[in-house]
């Protein structure tokens, strides 16, 4: 048995800064060969496509069609065609205006609520908690026609255009980001001691003065967190966005499905545009996340959502 | 954080009375402090009096109404009303003044089961989901067991693993999309190994494309899940193991996957949640009118309003997808302990 395992433990250990070894042959799980088989084979598949991203977008066309994984030909082109081809310049704004206002409103409402939640007790309270969670897997496509009829009856009946403008989906998406961005502020704030407060209270700091002197500023990462998965709903959505969009209030999800699908039928499809614009779409979603990776994976797992 | 709430969700998916207990209302506005402690592990709270004071003099219930309102008028509302509509005959004449729209009563649920693919697509969906799931599963379990212990450019790993779900799934599936066109890409890695693989975007392949792409797209959420599972074995653990002399397989066997059965079966029930409704991958990747081996719920649904313009039909169809929803939904609210609110000093 011990056979087995310490010709394995010996030639792994190198890896390891030697103070702690001891410390890893406890923990260990995998014996090396097994472990580096499991990353190399999890990094290709992951890399292999993301970096076809990159090199389909700098490729020719005809290269892309035919197959090519590395480029024969190298051109930065489809960078500065996309902003007015794809639509993308009016879809990036479109997009960084709707979801960044969802972003901060949501986060903003969303601290005030998980606040109540979490720190009063009155009736219902477990109901509103099963129904932020329950609400989170309502299915879109149940929503977006109901949705649909209820702006264009506030249009006809109010007076008041919703579709087809960016407050349609602004205010779509907030509603729907509510859910999950109250529940990570939920988890976030039980973790916070009452203790402050109580000093505050003490002090005579009113209901709004605890939540916005001791509240905000101690609980920075759970708003980032959930103004985050706020943002990226609004910026990942399509299905909405494609029903209560005009062309000039698009988001950059729906130029780029737009642009993907008018690219049918016709003769070689602008494969390095649509590459180039995907990357680009992408890059501020995978920025926030390396950025605020520490606190996204914690928010991501205690509300177990996207 | 995260890991003390799987622990919660452990025991109290072992005792299932667990999670009922608090949900009953108090009966009135009286505060349940004192009570709650109980529930809580360690007595470290300080004696309720106090605060019981506190918080039934002004309890800020009006913060509660901005967000309130928001889901009532955007969320309940639209849902009540497509349920409603789910009764009418609706299409693009009627849907004008829809309010006056012919009443039809189930017509339209036994349209969508008797004479339109719906049950199809339920069983399109299910399997679908049920498969990916299935496959991402080990593939999560073996990356988080792989990236548990430290080693040399673990965190840089850490954040590769994490790129495929955190590219919105427009992209993923624009991206898919184009490596699979006839002699993409794809095709031609294939071709050099001498496998014909036939078309991926068109025809019955076109359910396995969609299988392939949703567990390259979502393994990493499994692998996040079983992460957690994984940093609350106790060190003991290992020790006492490795003073077994166990094999590694058989300490992940019976040391620590019994750890991972509370984080997974949550990732089992939102990932189920989150494949049933996913419309983009599907709609991005295949185009609508979809080929009809991927014309999964959602997409069905879609068509059904705005291509055939049944909006009458679609939210029946909408309605079925909600009780479909509403299986998986249910245990995992049963699952989730809602109430750790008073659980003292849970870390971030």
């Amino acid at each position: 048995m011990s056979a087995t395992a310490t010709p394995v433990r010996t030639a792994s250990s190198q890896e390891f800064r030697p103070g702690s070894r001891r410390q890893h042959e406890v923990t260990r799980l995998l014996p090396g060969p097994l472990l580096a088989i499991i990353l190399v084979f999890l990094c290709a598949v992951v890399l292999i496509p993301v970096a076809y991203i990159f090199l389909a977008s700098v490729n020719s066309d005809i290269g892309v069609a035919n197959g090519e994984f590395l480029p024969s030909s190298f051109s930065l082109e489809n960078y500065t065609k996309i902003w007015s081809s794809v639509g993308l310049a009016t879809g990036l704004a479109n997009s960084v205006l709707v979801a960044g206002a969802t972003a901060v409103v949501s986060a903003a409402m969303s601290v005030a609520t998980a606040y109540v939640l979490v720190r009063y007790q009155f009736r219902g309270r477990l109901t509103i908690l099963r129904g932020l969670l329950a609400l989170q897997s309502v299915p879109g496509t149940l929503m977006v026609l109901p949705v649909f009829v209820l702006f264009s009856s506030a249009a006809s009946y109010l007076g008041i255009q919703v579709i087809g403008t960016q407050w349609g989906l602004f205010v779509t998406y907030l509603t729907f980001a509510m859910p999950f961005s109250t529940w990570v502020m939920v988890t976030y704030l039980r973790g916070l001691p009452r203790e402050l407060e109580e000093a505050a209270r003490i002090d005579g700091a009113s209901n709004v003065g605890v939540l916005v002197r001791i509240i905000l500023p101690l609980s920075w990462p759970g708003i980032v967190v959930s103004g985050i998965f706020a943002f990226l709903l609004g910026w990942n959505d399509v299905l909405f966005a494609s029903v209560m969009t005009r062309p000039e209030s698009q988001t950059a999800a729906v130029a780029l499905q737009v642009f993907g699908a008018s690219q049918e039928g016709g003769a070689i499809p602008l494969y390095g545009q649509m590459m180039a614009a995907s990357l680009v779409c992408a890059a501020p979603v995978v920025i926030l996340y390396l950025i605020f990776q520490r606190y996204l994976v914690g928010g991501l797992t205690a509300g177990g959502v996207k | 954080m995260s890991t003390d709430s799987f622990k919660d969700l452990r025991t109290t998916t072992g005792s299932a009375s667990g999670s009922s207990k608090p949900a009953t209302p108090a009966p009135t506005a009286r505060p349940r402090k004192g009570e709650v402690p109980r529930a809580a592990p360690g007595g470290s709270q300080p004696p309720g009096a106090r605060r019981k004071g506190l918080s039934e003099r002004n309890r800020p219930l009006w913060m509660l109404i901005p967000g309130g309102l928001l889901m009532v008028v955007i969320i309940v509302v639209p849902l009540l009303l497509g349920i409603y509509m789910a009764g009418l005959d609706l299409d693009q004449y009627t849907l004008r003044r829809w309010v006056s729209a012919p009443f039809i009563g189930v017509d339209n649920f036994v349209e969508a089961l008797v004479s339109s693919p719906l049950l199809r697509s339920v069983w399109l969906s299910v399997s679908y989901s049920l498969i990916a799931m299935v496959v991402t599963l080990p593939l999560g379990i073996a990356a988080a067991v792989a990236t548990q212990n430290a080693f040399k450019g673990r965190a840089l790993i850490r954040s590769v693993f994490l790129i495929p779900y955190v590219l919105p799934s427009f992209v993923v599936a624009t991206v898919w999309r184009t490596m699979f066109q006839p002699n993409g890409v794809v095709d031609s890695a294939l071709g050099t190994i001498g496998i014909d693989a036939g078309l991926w975007l068109n025809g019955p392949q076109t359910y396995w494309t969609l299988i392939l792409v949703q567990i390259w797209a979502s393994w990493p959420f499994i692998y996040l899940l079983a992460l957690s599972g994984l940093q609350s074995v106790d060190h003991e653990v290992h020790e006492a193991s490795a003073l077994d002399g166990a094999l590694w397989w058989n300490k992940l066997r019976y040391v620590v996957f019994p750890y991972l059965k509370g984080p997974l079966s949550l990732a089992f029930l939102i990932g189920m949640l989150h494949h049933i409704n996913n419309f983009t991958l599907p709609f991005v990747l295949f185009g609508v009118p979809a080929p009809a081996d991927v014309e999964v719920l959602p997409i069905l649904t879609y068509v059904t309003s705005f291509q055939s313009f049944r909006f009458g039909l679609s939210a029946a169809m909408a309605f079925v997808s909600l009780v479909l929803i509403a299986i998986p939904l249910f245990v995992y609210l049963r699952a989730v302990k809602l109430d750790d609110a008073e659980t003292p000093g849970g870390k971030k």
